[in-house]
């Protein structure tokens, strides 16, 4: 199957995946063009797929999947079958390791992945339904996981509280808690909406049916009846919690649940397992305890999954039950799913939006529940979010490709760009203020930008000391000639260090002396004797030292490569002997010729350096070059 | 094919046209303005309002920029308002030929406002590069090492300005390596050099200018130059360019380990636009730079063909840095789109293009001599005047080399010819000549000064094998015509070095024959500096870069 050409293909085409970083539209659909005009690889596209999604960091997992989506409802056949064969494996794999926003995504996209393709001719789901029904009996296992977790904490902090809460009791307790996330603190606050005690009562109810519900589902996992029974109830909690209900619709309520009810009165001994079952459970080691609870609950298959079941087909055309797929790769992937970071949060993520649960469609249907996910506002990071991600998905909404939210949404968080030439494509124009606007203090001349901050405010007066001294230097050196100077050999240049123009003085000794030890601390020997090249004009030449009135010896440096005066400074126009000088104006050393230049940061500042060297003796020193 | 050679000595007679007011033009945010000006013309530039950039480099607000000779753009990332004049000279198409051309704004040759740009790209590399600059503060890691290819005419140059222009003002200090030496950064064609740039780039002049004895505008960059004086980096198998490349990559290396800011940033290396065309050896040359400056990020311009086959070759390849496989550094091959205000330079721009860096490697950068008229302008043109020495020289005192390989220089660079390979008296056996059996001692460069413990073996040993002899050949007495008004570099290598460390010396300067008198065997040259020339080995280009008449009156 995999022959040359085909891993060939597959070479190519994982290249391409790797680049696709955010969700890009255009990138997603030139891949699902590739694999569309490449259908006799599908089995080898479909792998390196499967393995980019498992391979890839976190934050990729989204588009490489929506790739997949693409794919398969763009596509559809060959790759539906070969990509479904592992996407249980797949799927579970990229959602353990996603944050809680991207498992809303792929909860959307599961969700339309139970329908037909949008536009299609062909009714048949997108994958099917044994597919997404494993995958969603995982996550609602997973989602209970943390629920019982969540409950468990509830229960063992209301023990801890001393009171004597009767099983029957701790269960809106447990709502409470739900509902406030970790409000631990206060005291039985309100539940939510109360309408009166109907509510609190039918809370009971459903609290008992869930717990029910959960054994039954935890006795046996992959039965997809008691999955949706458990969720729908769930569900409807949620609903409950989050929404205010009138009476008329409560009643509604009631009378759906009333088909537990015979059940239930069975459960009703058993919930008092529960809390010892999970009280041994540290709250930050989220380990489930499915397992411990069927052996408490032994009556979990009393609750009549018949009623459920043909409630459910009463209200759900679209489902109809299938036998439990049991997928091998279901065990492996199973225990990780309580692992995920975060316990607070996944509680949330948890309860992403899930496909639309018949029996709050029907309850919505009915009118009892409002159309609305809007939830009455809560602030807590715990349950509010169920609120709105009940799964009241618009079908607008089912876009398997939206217009890519995530890469902006990555972008303010730090500025790491990766370099991919994807990457390369996404305007960050907030970036660019870093060259702009952040600093947004400019000179003048030449446009350099400076922080606003003091140390900004420091280099800026430096950098215009700078131009001004330039300035000055250049309408002096405009009456002189000037001449390229030679380049630096290889020596210099790797010892060479850029100095910036604004930087303090004492910085350019100091950067040099790092770089290049030798002429730095050949510079601290004491002050060096100063001397200028011979000028060329031979008037100037022939002028004699104006204190002295002695003419001035050329000798040739070897260093400088060139005729030098030795002992003479330049002072304006003048050259005086730099002893007379010195003398003359009591200024102890007289200045370094170089030493403006030291703060251009060029090279003059290293050849200035190396006249300083070798003034000692200039022209009887040889500086040893490389190549002799 | 408009567009003129110098033509800085033609009388503009056409003053009567005078000069056009200036006209201003309004650039919307992520808009560039595309200009070209041609030699001889003064088109000046001043910013209005808002902020705009030429090639990464901002520019100031209500300075002048004047420019000639140059095809570049003016981007802005937030709109800007613009005023166009002609200098003086300006409002007149010298060429003559192309009466239009000149009237765009401020006499432009041709000017438009484009807003497609990939600027966005282009940014988004400097930030993925800021990106893994951070990450190499720290963590000890190597900063990235980014080599750009592209066609001729594909923007890689100006790509290296803007990264290189970025790059500074985010406070970093790139090495930029520019290995074409068809294309000079701040020294003459034929050479290939690594630049250290701490400094904002010059507007007005490219890269900016090589130190000079006086003080410049812009601070001046140092380079470090080494020859290569041919104009394809094919020639000869490549067996003279790789060894040049490797020994600039051992200079840059050892600038790295001892410049701790360099490190950090990491090195933009440009190339010539053959080593993407697909030529015979050219991807052997890529590998070869890749190789030896250890590459991390590969962007290919524009070219499909070529990315494909730079993804297959080194896309997540660790790269060949000694510390890839501690920080399991891995090279990224990016394809960035080629802009669409790149235009083919023809070969008459590119001769004046080099004409002009020679003439300012001697005479500096005046602006011509109606800048004072200008009485608007400040005092920011970069102007400087510099004075060259006229001597004259005893041949036979010199040492001069010649490369013996046959370039290809004088004819359309891309019509490489492998048939070409192999000739030259360099390949006869040592002993039939008699500078060639000077070098017996072995074909070894010197060790790089600073470098204890890095060697060269690599590329030695593949001179070595290849043919023990460097095509390097004393030119003897008496001296050819041939002198007469070309270049000759002035090696750092002593006179009595070997051709391999001649071939291998950093370049001091360069002497521009103006006479050869071969009866008396003197020759008048022009030296950047004056004084004595120091005694060194001097490689000579025969007519490449360019054959520059009348630079000496």
């Amino acid at each position: 199957m995999s022959g040359l050409v085909s891993d060939e293909v597959a070479e190519d085409y994982k290249s391409s995946l790797e680049d696709l970083t955010g969700n890009d539209r255009f990138q997603i659909s030139n891949l699902t063009v590739i694999a569309k005009e490449n259908t006799e690889h599908a089995m080898a596209i479909s792998r390196v797929l499967e393995n980019h999604i498992r391979s890839t960091p976190p934050q990729q997992k989204l588009p490489a999947l929506y790739v997949v989506d693409s794919i398969v409802k763009n596509v559809g056949t060959p790759y539906t079958l070969f990509l479904g064969r592992n996407m249980y494996t797949t799927f579970m794999n990229a959602y353990t390791l996603v944050d809680a926003q991207t498992r809303r995504k792929l909860d959307e996209m599961l969700k339309t992945w139970k329908e037909p393709v949008p536009g299609s001719l062909d009714t048949r789901p997108v994958f099917p339904p044994e597919i997404t029904r494993s995958i969603e009996s995982a996550l609602i296992k997973a989602r209970t996981a943390a629920l019982q977790q969540e409950q468990a904490r509830g229960n063992r902090d209301i023990l801890n509280r001393g009171r004597g809460t009767p099983p029957g009791m701790s269960r809106p307790a447990n709502n409470h808690h739900g509902t406030n996330g970790h409000g631990y603190g206060t005291p039985t606050p309100p539940q939510g909406p109360r309408p009166g005690s109907e509510l609190d009562a039918l809370n009971r109810d459903l609290e008992a049916c869930i717990l029910s519900a959960r054994s039954d589902f935890a006795a046996a996992p992959f039965d997809p009846t008691s999955q949706q029974r458990l969720k729908a109830l769930l569900d409807l909690q949620t609903i409950m919690r989050n929404q205010q209900l009138t009476p008329d619709q409560l009643r509604l309520v009631r009378d759906q649940l009333s088909a537990f009810r015979p059940a239930q009165a069975v459960q009703n001994p058993a919930p008092t397992a529960p809390p010892p079952a999970a009280a041994p459970v540290p709250p930050p080691a989220p380990v489930p305890t499915p397992p411990s609870q069927p052996v408490s609950q032994p009556l979990q298959n009393l609750l009549n999954s018949r009623t459920l079941a043909e409630l459910i087909k009463n209200t759900a055309i679209r489902q109809q039950p299938t036998p439990p797929p049991v997928n091998p790769n279901a065990m492996p992937t199973m225990p990780q799913m309580p692992q995920m970071p975060q316990m607070p949060q996944m509680s949330s993520a948890s309860h992403t939006p899930q496909p639309e649960n018949p029996l709050i469609a029907a309850l919505r249907s009915r009118g009892i529940l409002p159309p609305a996910s809007a939830p009455p506002a809560m602030g807590s990071t715990g349950q509010p979010s169920t609120g709105d991600a009940l799964p009241f998905l618009m079908p607008g909404g089912m876009r398997s490709t939206p217009p890519a939210p995530t890469p902006p949404v990555s972008m303010p968080v730090s500025s790491t760009v990766p370099m991919t030439t994807a990457s390369m494509k996404i305007p960050r124009i907030a970036l660019v203020a870093s060259l702009y606007e952040a600093k947004s203090n400019r000179c003048g001349t030449c446009g350099r930008r400076f922080p606003t901050t003091q140390e900004g405010k420091e280099q800026k007066a430096r950098h215009l000391d700078w131009h001004f001294k330039t300035n000055q230097r250049m309408s002096e050196a405009s009456k002189r000639a000037q001449t390229r100077s030679w380049y630096v050999d290889e020596r210099d240049w790797i010892k060479s260090r850029e100095v910036d123009d604004d930087q303090p003085v004492a910085d350019t000794d100091a950067t040099t002396e790092g770089g290049a030890g030798a002429e730095g601390n050949a510079a601290k020997q004491g002050p060096p004797k100063a001397w200028i090249r011979a000028p060329n004009d031979a008037t100037l030449r022939n002028t004699p030292c104006p204190i002295c009135q002695e003419k001035f010896e050329s000798t040739w440096s070897e260093d400088v490569q060139d005729w030098i005066w030795q002992d003479a400074i330049k002072v304006g126009s003048r050259v005086y002997h730099a002893s007379c000088y010195a003398e003359v104006t009591k200024d102890g050393p007289a200045p370094r010729s170089s030493t403006p230049q030291a703060r251009t940061g060029t090279p003059d500042s290293v050849l200035g350096k190396r006249k300083a060297e070798g003034t000692d003796s200039p022209g009887g020193k040889t500086r040893i070059k490389t190549e002799a | 094919m408009s567009l003129p050679g110098l033509e800085l000595t033609q009388p503009s007679e056409e003053r009567h046209l005078a000069v056009a007011p200036p006209s201003q033009i309004t650039l919307k945010a992520g808009s560039e303005w595309r200009f070209e000006v041609a030699f001889g013309h003064i088109v000046r530039v001043k910013l209005l309002t808002g902020t705009a950039e030429l090639f990464g480099t901002e520019l100031a607000e209500s300075q002048t920029y004047t420019f000639s000779g140059t095809k570049a753009a003016i981007y802005t990332w937030y709109g800007c308002e613009l005023e166009v004049s002609a200098g003086e000279t300006g409002a007149v198409t010298s060429d003559g030929v192309t009466p239009v051309a000149g009237h765009g704004a401020g006499g432009c040759q041709s000017e438009y406002t484009a807003e497609e740009t990939p600027m966005i790209e282009y940014a988004n590399l400097h930030f993925a590069l800021e990106t893994m600059r951070q990450e190499a503060q720290g963590s000890g890691k190597d900063g990235p090492r980014v080599l750009l290819l592209g066609s001729d005419d594909a923007g890689k140059t100006s790509l290296a300005k803007i990264l290189t222009a970025y790059a500074t003002k985010s406070g970093r200090q790139p090495l930029v390596v520019n290995l074409d030496p068809t294309e000079a950064m701040l020294s003459v064609p034929g050479t290939l050099t690594a630049t250290a740039f701490r400094t904002m780039l010059d507007v007005e002049d490219g890269w900016g200018s090589s130190p000079m004895s006086g003080p410049s505008p812009v601070p001046v960059k140092l380079p470090l130059v080494y020859s290569y004086p041919l104009a394809n980096p094919l020639d000869a198998e490549a067996s003279v360019y790789r060894p040049i490349v490797s020994r600039l990559a051992l200079s840059v290396t050892g600038r790295l380990a001892e410049d701790e800011e360099a490190r950090e940033t990491g090195i933009i290396v440009d190339t010539p636009g053959i080593l993407s065309s697909g030529k015979p050896g050219s991807l052997e040359l890529i590998n070869h730079i890749v190789t030896e400056f250890a590459i991390t990020t590969i962007v290919v311009l524009g070219s499909e063909r070529l990315y494909s086959t730079m993804v297959k070759q080194y896309d997540n390849k660790p790269s060949a840095s000694a510390s890839a496989t501690i920080f399991d550094e891995r090279i990224s091959v990016l394809k960035l789109s080629k802009s669409g205000g790149c235009v083919d330079r023809d070969e008459a721009f590119r001769k004046a293009t080099r004409e002009s860096q020679i003439r300012s490697y001697f005479f500096g950068n005046p602006m011509p001599a109606t800048v004072s008229a200008a009485l608007s302008l400040s005092a920011s043109t970069s102007g400087v005047t510099l004075s060259p020495h006229a001597q004259v020289m005893d041949f036979a005192s010199l040492s001069i080399f010649n490369y013996t390989v046959i370039s290809t220089e004088d004819e359309d660079e891309d019509e490489y010819d492998p048939s070409t390979l192999g000739m030259g008296g360099s390949f006869l056996p040592t002993g039939t000549d008699d500078s060639t059996t000077q070098h017996q001692e072995p074909d070894r460069a010197a060790p790089l000064p600073g470098i204890i413990g890095l060697s060269n073996d690599v590329h030695n040993h593949t001179v070595s094998n290849a043919s023990s002899n460097v095509p390097l050949k004393k030119v003897l007495p008496p001296a050819p015509s041939a002198l007469a008004n070309t270049l000759i570099a002035v090696t750092h290598a002593s006179t009595t070095a070997s051709p391999a460390q001649v071939r291998d010396a950093s370049i001091m300067g360069f002497l521009y024959v103006a006479d050869v008198d071969a009866e008396k065997g003197k020759i008048r040259v022009l030296a950047p500096v004056g004084g004595r020339l120091p005694p060194r080995a001097m490689i000579w280009a025969k007519r490449w870069p360019t054959e520059v008449v009348g630079l000496v009156g």
